[in-house]
């Protein structure tokens, strides 16, 4: 087994599919010639041809519509935005067509849409968002969120095979930053499916795409200071692995909920509020959220990072919570 | 709003009160294209009186006045070709094969599939069956780029098929239609759009939704062909038609055809028409595509009164069989609400 980066991990899913199944097609702005912004389809067009590997003009409302029609007909095609940000303009095709269709017509829609999120490196208002909270609230999509390289192949590979359509938000911080062992082979993460990152029994911590890194130092740093957190890793918002969290509240007794996005209208609230629906017996502590200020995101480091949710201030509310 | 001129409610070049085929056309299909105008007319007229009755809650929305366009487009289809329809295609669905009990118990909102009462019987999708395609009728335009879509699909596969997307005046305005055509003009997709110019966007003129006269003053930015045509005259629509949909099959990329027409019912039963003018009304009523057809076919066209109302009578009885069917369906149960969400 080698060890990538998550940005190859994605790759190689992506390469591997599109061997496997001549349907999967994929298109997007700059990702043919180019090899897309952040090359995660480098080497594509060489490989599968101009049929396959389509750059478009840029019109995010207008491919994703193209996608949705092909998928009917199909075809498997996985979009690329070139940042989360402008999936904000073909929100109409995926939320009032997409992840209607099925439920309308009874016809499968097998279609991925990848949106390279987050913040962390100035990026600004405009490539930095994490805009999950706005498909998790829409029926009929699924949303996935890896955090590591074997999640984000075996998602990536499992959104594709998937007969819905799927909401891949891979974290644009993440993509050289984090590496792991990953098989060659075929694998696929199931959508729906959380996996608790490290076990513990004092503290619970749900957390998804790149707070699971932060909320693990986090959890190395109380387990120094005597205190264990258990990190439950959602990997996928929608479908939701209730279970997985509610369990371990059920052992610890103390939820903390940790996103990276903001805090208002966040997935957090939804988790909180299911901790808070089914495990409230087993509390020992207020529920809490860590998330990102209600505030878009801004370029300066100073204020990004007043901002955004560190490892500073999930390891304070954790204490927090812990010492409720 | 004051009388116009009547001749510029219409371009004289484009205008006629009376329609002959080019050519002799075989009696049966004459008959065929009558009787599913005819059929999707008395169809709408009663889905009109159940909406007054209270028993289609909601809204209903008719394509009176329009049958042509899609009749004659429709025709032109091959069975592996796929359309879409927005709110004034009934006929060609019945021409498809799609039944009027069908529609008429969707609209009810009973329990038929495919939609099992989730969906108006405005709007229907079944590819296996008919070969409409889903689409997105909720956003005005959203069907153009997705009809790219399953062009580019054909068109990845090289199968010899088309896509002919029904399109109103008012929805070449929203970006989508923009998108979409640029889309499908890069990659020479085979779309044809068709443009019924029923002269409003629900209130709303052609003039205050378009800096152009034409829909097709449009097609410049795409490179692609545009014509303009009488929509009213089924032989002409044919005939306009089928240079788009050869044209598109074999390979040259999107075409665009506008259709000038008339809604002579509201935008749905709900609106009253106020903002149209007394004369434009009066000028379309002249020129009624059914009317044109009937006077053909009874006439030169060798039916008859008596035969052209024999087609009349059965369609007239054959709805309100259907009526009957729809009424007797059951309701969907509501514990199925949340069936059928994903795929498996
Ligand atoms: C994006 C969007 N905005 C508004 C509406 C509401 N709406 C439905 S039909 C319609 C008018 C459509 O006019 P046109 O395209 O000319 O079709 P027609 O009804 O005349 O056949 C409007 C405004 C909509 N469906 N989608
Ligand atoms: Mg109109």
């Amino acid at each position: 087994m080698a060890v990538i980066t998550y940005l190859d991990a994605i790759s190689q899913g992506l390469r591997d599919e599109m061997r496997r199944d001549e349907n999967v097609i994929v298109l997007g702005e700059d990702i043919a010639v180019f090899g897309g912004a952040f090359k995660v389809t480098r080497g594509f067009l060489e490989e599968f041809g101009a049929d396959r590997v389509i750059d478009t003009p840029i019109s995010e409302s207008g491919f994703t519509g193209a996608a949705c029609g092909a998928a009917v007909e199909g075809l498997r095609p996985v979009v690329e935005f070139q940042f989360a940000d402008f999936i904000a303009c073909a929100f109409d095709q995926i939320v009032n067509y997409a992840a209607k269709n099925y439920y309308r017509w009874g016809i499968p829609m097998p279609v991925v849409f990848r949106g390279p999120s987050g913040g962390g490196f100035r990026g600004g208002p405009y490539h930095s968002q994490n805009p999950e909270a706005w498909f998790t609230h829409v029926p009929g999509l699924k949303v996935v969120q890896p955090a590591t390289p074997y999640d984000a192949k075996g998602l990536l590979v499992a959104a594709i095979r998937d007969n819905n359509p799927v909401i891949y938000l891979e974290h644009k911080h993440l993509y050289r930053r984090i590496k792991e062992e990953v098989p060659e082979d075929d694998y696929v993460v199931p959508i729906g499916v959380a996996e608790v990152k490290r076990e513990g029994s004092d503290l619970t911590i749900v957390t998804y795409g790149a707070m699971v890194h932060e909320s693990l130092a986090v959890a190395e740093r109380l387990s120094r200071e005597g205190a264990e957190c258990e990190v439950v890793d959602l990997r996928s918002l929608s479908p939701l692995d209730r279970d997985a969290f509610l369990t371990s509240v059920r052992k610890t007794g103390r939820a903390l909920v940790v996103h990276e996005a903001h805090l208002t209208g966040g997935f957090g609230g939804e988790v909180a509020a299911i901790i808070a629906e089914q495990a409230f017996d087993a509390l020992d502590a207020p529920v809490t959220r860590v998330a990102a200020l209600d505030v878009p995101s801004p370029f300066a480091a100073q204020l990004e990072d007043a901002m955004l949710p560190t490892e500073e201030k999930i390891y304070t509310a954790a204490r927090d919570v812990l010492e409720y | 709003m004051a009388t116009e001129n009547p001749a510029s409610f219409l371009d004289p070049a484009l205008d006629r009160t009376s329609i002959a085929p080019e050519s002799a056309i075989d009696r049966d299909q004459l008959v065929t294209w009558y009787r599913t105008m005819c059929l999707a007319r008395t169809c709408d007229e009663k889905l009109g009186a159940l909406y007054r009755q209270g028993k289609i809650v909601g809204a209903v929305y008719l394509a009176v006045g329009q049958e042509a366009i899609c009749t004659g487009v429709v025709s032109l289809l091959q069975p592996d070709d796929y359309f879409s329809t927005v709110a004034r295609g009934l006929a060609g669905w019945f021409l498809r094969g799609v039944e009027p009990k069908h529609v008429i118990a969707r609209w009810l909102g009973r329990d038929v599939p495919p939609s099992h009462g989730r969906e108006l019987g405005l709007f229907l999708a079944d590819i296996e069956h008919h070969g409409i395609a889903p689409y997105h009728n909720g956003s005005m335009a959203s069907w153009i780029p997705s009809g790219a879509g399953f062009a580019l699909a054909f068109k990845v596969r090289k199968q010899p098929r088309v896509y002919v997307a029904f399109t109103g005046d008012g929805a070449t305005s929203p970006g989508d239609f923009y998108e979409g055509l640029n889309f499908a003009a890069i990659h020479k997709l085979p779309l044809v759009v068709i443009v019924e110019n029923n002269c409003f966007a629900y209130s709303t003129g052609n003039a205050a939704q378009m800096p152009v006269e034409n829909v097709a003053d449009r097609a410049p930015a795409f490179n692609i062909p545009a014509e303009v045509a009488f929509g009213n005259d089924i032989f002409e629509v044919r005939r306009v038609a089928k240079r788009a949909i050869d044209h598109a099959r074999a390979g040259n990329g999107p075409y665009l055809v506008e259709f000038k027409t008339f809604r002579t019912r509201g935008h749905g039963e709900h609106d009253d028409m106020g903002y149209v003018d007394a004369g434009l009304r009066e000028f379309w009523e002249r020129r009624d595509p059914l009317r044109l057809f009937r006077e053909y076919l009874a006439g030169a066209g060798g039916l008859g009164e008596a035969g052209v109302k024999a087609i009349d009578d059965e369609c007239a009885a054959s709805i309100e069989d259907a009526v009957a069917w729809a009424e007797a369906q059951p309701a969907p149960a509501p514990e199925t609400v949340t069936d059928r969400l994903f795929a498996p």
